[in-house]
């Protein structure tokens, strides 16, 4: 098995709470992965650590075999890891087309020769907008390139959001509650999506969700955390029957 | 990775940005003969260099309040750092006007690169008090460091560029062009990935730094090529009068300024300085008599502005004609695609 990505007893705390504790788990390459538990069970921080928001206490993360703890944040996309957020940060001021584009930043060259406009700048400039209009697209954005992001209807925000990510061309994805508050026609179509960015352009997708039809239907592996450890891993059907899972989730019968 | 489809909308982008061109050139013929209008006086072509340098120095704030989002109070310092470098250069080395302007310049860049780093934790009011701060340490040290000569001042040499003595028209000819240089320098900034990067930082500092936008650098760049825009205005404000002293440079009132001028004019806009440039420029010649009354007029616009057009003139008058492109450029694209 060739892991793309290995967490290895992650434990992070804030003061004495610990929020993540021992925590390991793998993500293979070019597989959908998901990672659930109920609230607090500390998905959020993990995904926080993993893109370099948080820093952990313990244990070590690899990601192509490089550890990445000691990285910055603006360093995780070059090493091929994106992320969207859970709450929607989108640039809000600025166009669809800008928010892309700025996804595609580390492909942008050297910033002097771009503040300079130099010919080699202008051809990759042109290559990245090109890129990310076809990036829309595939997300049916098109038509929202030149609107404002804070105008658009939440759904397409969603996907302005994944469509960011995309832009940095990664090979894997860390999805954020992808369709968190979208009702069921837009959960759907980010369900179609997910499928498409994994199996056509060949991105490992990890991703955390409460939706659990959306979980279920899209992951080929799930990781089900519980009070900051690690609770099951499965296949979604285990994991369906899993008496532990549902134990966590629905509360123990009392004998 | 990506294919693109065939777009009709690019074409009627590329129009708009002739357009824009266009406009800005227009702009920029119609400021170099204005001195030569009949009815124009000498001292008025002069007025104008002070206008110039007003709207030069506030499109120095724009790009670190506007684009970038951190608010300055202290850029009166790098025109203090400005005017005196190129008053230094041109007293003890005797350097064409232009030279002075590129030295000022970069002198002034090379604080703000400093200061970037040193203020690289602050942000909102922090960021105002912090480069009030710094307005105040420039001020101190040209009161009381004797190479500055205090409040006794400097007298410059006449002015000359490229070996020719220059009067009040060939001044105002020389800042117009100045002015020219860094309206573009702006643009270019602006519409390169270094502008996105700036203003994505300014947005949503979190989803940025996730985008791969590395927050020193572009903060540091942003620091740098603000000051070194207002440096270029101090230097030409102190070859204007041909003296520099600490009596008007200590002061905040330059700071206040063009803090007031980006904000007035729209700080995220590149014609925003140039609106609130004119208008704080003018304001004290309009009210010659009663000069106390300008501050109170100041006072009361940027009031009116934030609450009624929190992002400036500039962005009133261009919302209009932004809604009509970008009516054009959906049909263009509903049709096209």
């Amino acid at each position: 098995m060739t892991s793309h990505l290995r967490c290895e007893n992650v434990t992070v705390a804030f003061g004495g709470v610990v929020a993540c504790n021992k925590i390991s788990l793998e993500v293979e390459k070019g597989k959908i992965v998901g990672l659930i538990g109920p609230n607090g069970a500390g998905k959020t921080t993990l995904f926080n650590v993993l893109s370099r928001f948080e820093s952990c206490r313990e244990g070590d993360i690899k990601f192509n075999d490089v550890s990445i703890i000691n990285k910055k944040r603006h360093q995780m996309i070059g090493m091929g890891m994106a992320r969207t957020f859970q709450n929607i940060n989108l640039f809000a001021g600025q166009t669809t087309l800008d928010n892309i584009l700025i996804g595609a930043h580390h492909r942008t060259g050297n910033p002097f020769s771009n503040m300079l406009w130099l010919p080699a700048a202008r051809k990759n400039e042109k290559a990245i907008r090109d890129r990310a209009i076809a990036i829309a697209e595939l997300l049916h954005l098109e038509n929202e390139l030149d609107n404002e992001v804070s105008n658009l209807p939440y759904g397409h925000q969603k996907k302005v959001e994944l469509a960011r990510a995309l832009a940095a061309e990664p090979e894997m994805i860390l999805l954020d509650e992808p369709v968190a508050g979208c009702n069921g026609e837009e959960t759907a179509e980010l369900k179609e999506i997910v499928r498409k960015v994994n199996k056509e352009l060949g991105i490992t997708v990890f991703l955390v969700e409460h939706d659990m039809s959306m979980v279920m239907s899209v992951c080929d592996y799930i990781y089900v955390i519980n009070f900051g450890t690690n609770l099951a891993e499965g296949t979604p059907l285990e994991i369906q029957s899993n008496p532990d899972v549902i134990g966590a989730y629905l509360g123990e019968d009392v004998e | 990775m990506f294919q693109k489809s065939p777009q009709t909308a690019d074409a009627l982008k590329s129009s708009f940005a002739r357009q824009n061109f266009f406009a800005v050139v227009a702009l920029f013929a119609a400021l170099l003969v204005v001195p030569f209008v009949p009815g124009v006086e000498g001292w008025m072509a002069s007025e104008m260099s002070l206008v110039i340098i007003y709207v030069m120095a506030a499109q120095g704030v724009s790009v670190l309040t506007g684009f970038t989002g951190l608010v300055t109070v202290g850029h009166g310092g790098f025109l203090a750092i400005g005017a005196y470098t190129s008053a230094l250069l041109t007293k003890y080395y005797g350097v064409d006007l232009l030279v002075g302007m590129l030295g000022a310049g970069f002198m002034a860049a090379l604080i703000g690169c400093v200061l970037g780093l040193v203020f690289l934790r602050l942000s909102g009011a922090f960021m105002a008090i912090g480069t009030l701060g710094f307005a105040f340490f420039v001020g101190t040290i040209v009161n009381n460091v004797p190479i500055f000569e205090g409040r006794e001042g400097i007298s410059l040499p006449k002015n000359h560029v490229l070996g020719l003595m220059i009067g009040d028209f060939g001044f105002y000819t020389v800042a117009v062009a100045a002015l020219g240089v860094t309206t573009l320098m702006v643009f270019m900034l602006v519409r390169s990935s270094v502008g996105r990067a700036i203003m994505a930082l300014r947005d949503s500092e979190k989803a940025a730094e996730s985008s791969g936008i590395d927050r020193v650098f572009y903060r540091t760049v942003a620091f740098s090529f603000s000051a070194f825009i207002t440096g270029v205005a101090g230097a030409l404000n102190a070859h204007f009068v041909n003296y520099v002293s600490a009596e008007v440079y200590a002061d905040i009132w330059y700071s206040v300024d063009f803090l007031v001028a980006t904000v007035v004019g729209g700080s995220a806009v590149l014609m925003g300085p140039f609106i609130g440039g004119v208008f704080v420029a003018m304001v004290p010649f309009v009210f010659e008599e009663l000069a106390d009354f300008a501050f109170i007029l100041k006072g009361v616009v940027l009031i009116g502005v934030l609450i009624l057009a929190p992002a400036g003139i500039a962005d009133v008058v261009a919302r209009p004609f932004r809604a009509l492109r970008r009516r054009r450029l959906a049909e263009a694209r509903g049709g096209g695609v």
